[in-house]
């Protein structure tokens, strides 16, 4: 652990990050804390920090980058289990190797993390079609407050064997546990993947593009651009949307052919993506995090010392 | 501590009982013991327990007048839908009943938005073809939907075949009115908007976190076209191995079954004939759909796929009338085993599918080793195994034999990497094989999740995690004030 000791009116305050190795490890970091009236704030590669209310300024750093990795990869059983600090870039070099992918795709950078990504659930232009982080996890290894290390779900693709800690802790902002290991539900990538531009300019035309979308011919991603010059496409009267369609040739060309016969369409690399989802804004549900009735019963049980990311949710 | 079953004739139990009847009037109220007889059991014909009593509200104000009363008297309860559970979910030992199939208002459908809301006696089967003329379906299919409810559903998560491409029902729920257990009523939802996945949680719960009073599922499109193909394979390793390829492939069918010869065979000798060849040692059935452009593609690869594994022949249902021969075949393949011998276990184990052709090789051998027959008919393209064995329970020999053979299928399934249950549940069959699939520290996890809706272990006690399992844990002001664990 990186420690800096200083001396603060009077008081010995002891900062730093701690580096756990290893899963024992963050579990006894966290049951020693109240002792000494630790908090911590949770950090994966760090993409995350700006985002939700402020975390108590005294708390330590937990960085997680031990616990990174592609641990078990099955390409034929379509399922992968990473460590939580694995960055979606990783994943994805190692799952399109194989002509797979885990279409977490959310919007921020893929230096993000897996476990990141499932802490905050975060969603992207694909998680309509291709499925929302908490439809792609099929288990989880997490550290909770207590100190208890939990294996939650499995590596099977169905599973409803106890109750579902997955779903409890995916989008929980690590105020429940800290995520140290996933299991994903991979899926093919099409084998033919386009990507469209086109523009919308009539009340007529966004009807038959949102006819298209709901159809036979879904996409895997859609998204409406409000500012196209940000991805370096024509500014132009109407609404600029990009669609990825995919599938096989034959799906894709009848596709294509149905949404060209609405208004004309402009080819892209699937590289765009990845630049519009690091580019845009991402969502800040922390920031407006609607706390149910039993919000404070669940963190009474899994963090009853308020150790993790406290403040994050602001709530108690 | 568990509360104790109310004593049939105890004061406190008429006061229960009485409170209950102002409620729902003596009709929907049953104590009587001949009355009592057809809740015994769900559809595992091996569990049988009575409750004390049974109450059936008839809207969701007498429901949740029923929870207010339940909670008053502190009487632990079951809630059941139409008792079609495959794991003892439903069953109340000396305990009060709550029975929801009078609820089967489907109050609201929008189109635009693809959703419906609905009460939770609403069969699963009904609701599709409430939507049907919107040219919409409610995708999760379990075998038994034309009886299921949507609120027993949500209580397994259950599947289906077609959640293999569509989904099970945690992914097709979008919102729920649940009682908890001390009377309140809570709205959950998946906190998309930026709250805990309080509803995906609760879905999957079997009983033990609240009851379901309202709940609110994405429909889904009816597909442009559908191709259902039947292939016949000269072994259950190379129907295994064709699964495994066309998964592999890339292709994601919107169903893929697969059934063994003594599974066909039942099915052929019943009223449920649906043409499948008796000689065949497996069969898969294999859909695919979406829109037509590319579907046929699909379709030949996946021929040429099962051939490739050894099949001796593919075809395809040439119309709506044979593809739905071909589905009543093998969802009522269960009902079919009754013709073999009057009792059934069943399992519904999930193994990675790489792992298929090497488990049924095994479970065949588990069979033969204990003088059993195993029946295979299940959801091959999620590696969702369901093992039966039709059996005579008056037979104390063979049922002492089938039950080994079902330890041995299931510890060889969790030692493959798979897990239990897929889509039955824990309920009571399967609370012995918790403590093998999960360690104490997670047992305890999912026993103070429990506590966050059910602090009082009234909802369906006893079930999904055992009991022993729940170490006390410390209030959240006990922890505060400094006690260390």
């Amino acid at each position: 652990m990186v420690q800096r000791v200083e001396r603060t009116r009077g008081v010995l305050v002891v900062t730093g990050a701690h580096r756990p190795a290893d899963a024992p490890a963050l579990a006894a970091l966290l049951r020693e804390a109240p002792a000494r009236g630790a908090t911590f704030r949770i950090v994966g590669n760090g993409e995350w920090l700006g985002a939700g209310h402020p975390v108590a300024a005294t708390s330590e750093r937990i960085e997680l980058g031990a616990f990174a990795g592609i641990e078990q990869f099955r390409p034929d059983d379509l399922t992968i289990t990473v460590g939580a600090a694995t960055s979606l870039d990783a994943l994805d070099r190692a799952t399109a190797e194989h002509g797979l992918w885990c279409p977490l795709l959310p919007w921020g950078s893929n230096r993000g993390t897996v476990g990141a990504t499932l802490a905050t659930a975060s969603d992207g232009p694909s998680s309509l079609f291709l499925g929302r982080p908490r439809d792609l996890v099929l288990g989880l290894e997490a550290v909770d407050g207590t100190g208890a290390h939990l294996r939650a779900g499995g590596r099977v693709v169905k599973n409803v064997a106890g109750f579902d800690l997955t779903r409890l802790l995916t989008g929980s902002w690590g105020t429940l546990g800290v995520i140290t290991r996933a299991h994903l539900r991979l899926r093919a990538r099409p084998q033919v993947d386009r990507t469209l531009a086109l523009r919308t300019t009539s009340g007529a035309e966004e009807a038959e593009l949102h006819g298209w979308m709901r159809g036979p011919f879904a996409p895997i991603a859609a998204v409406a651009l409000s500012s196209p010059a940000s991805l370096e496409l024509p500014v132009a009267v109407g609404t600029t949307h990009l669609v990825r369609i995919g599938g096989n040739s034959a799906f894709v060309e009848a596709s294509s052919a149905a949404l060209a016969s609405i208004t004309p369409v402009e080819s892209h690399g699937a590289g765009i993506w990845d630049v519009m989802r690091e580019r845009l804004p991402q969502p800040d549900r922390a920031l407006h995090w609607r706390d149910s009735v039993l919000g404070e019963r669940l963190r009474d049980r899994f963090d009853p010392h308020r150790l993790l990311n406290p403040g994050i949710l602001g709530v108690r | 501590m568990l509360p104790g079953p109310l004593a049939l004739s105890s004061p406190a139990m008429t006061s229960l009982e009485e409170a209950l009847r102002a409620i729902v009037g003596a009709r929907h109220c049953l104590t009587r013991p001949g009355e009592l007889l057809v809740y015994e059991s769900d559809g595992l014909p091996g569990y049988h327990q009575r409750p004390s009593l049974a109450v059936f509200p008839g809207t969701r104000d007498e429901l949740l007048a029923v929870m207010r009363v339940l909670a008053a008297h502190d009487a632990p309860f079951v809630a059941r839908g139409a008792g079609t559970g495959l794991s003892g979910g439903a069953l109340a030992d000396g305990i009060a009943l709550v029975g929801l199939q009078r609820l089967r208002r489907i109050i609201a459908i929008d189109p635009e938005a693809r959703t419906a809301s609905v009460e939770p006696g609403v069969v699963n089967a009904i609701l599709t073809k409430a939507v049907a003329a919107y040219g919409l379906h409610y995708a999760p299919d379990p075998s038994s939907q034309t009886a299921c409810t949507l609120g027993g559903n949500v209580a397994e998560n259950a599947g289906g075949p077609h959640c293999l491409k569509y989904g099970v029902t945690n992914n097709h729920v979008v919102r729920a009115t649940v009682a908890l257990p001390d009377g309140s009523v809570l709205e959950l939802d998946r906190g998309d908007e930026g709250g805990y996945d309080l509803l995906g949680a609760f879905v999957g719960s079997e009983g033990c976190f609240g009851v379901v009073v309202e709940l609110t599922v994405r429909l889904t499109p009816n597909p442009d076209q559908v191709i259902t193909l039947l292939a016949d394979f000269p072994s259950v390793v190379s129907a295994a191995d064709a699964t495994s390829a066309i998964i592999a492939a890339g292709i994601l069918p919107a169903a893929l079954e697969l059934m063994d010869q003594a599974t066909i065979r039942a099915v052929e000798a019943s009223i449920y004939a649906a043409g499948y060849p008796v000689d065949a040692a497996a069969v898969l059935l294999v859909e695919v759909d979406g829109a037509a452009a590319g579907l046929g593609d699909d379709a030949r690869e996946i021929e040429r796929l099962c051939l490739a594994s050894g099949a001796r022949g593919v075809r395809s249902a040439t119309d709506a009338a044979e593809r739905a021969r071909l589905w009543q075949g093998r969802k009522k393949a269960f009902g079919a085993m009754g013709r073999i011998a009057p009792h059934l276990v069943v399992q519904d184990a999930v193994v990675p599918r790489t792992q298929l052709a090497a488990l049924l090789t095994d479970i065949a051998a588990i069979g033969e080793q204990h003088g059993v027959r195993v029946c295979n008919v299940f959801h091959a393209g999620d590696g969702n195994l369901h093992p039966n064995i039709p059996y005579d329970a008056s037979d104390a020999d063979e049922s002492a034999r089938v039950h080994a053979a079902m330890s041995a299928i299931m510890r060889r399934c969790i030692e493959a990497g798979g897990t239990i249950t897929g889509e039955h549940g824990v309920g009571l069959d399967k609370l012995p094989y918790m403590e093998q699939l999960f360690d104490a520290a997670t047992l305890d996890a999912m026993c103070r999740l429990r506590s966050v809706f059910d602090p009082e272990r009234r909802a369906n006690p006893g079930k999904v995690v055992p009991v022993h399992s729940c170490k006390e844990w410390y209030s959240a002001s006990n922890a505060r004030a400094g006690s260390s664990s």
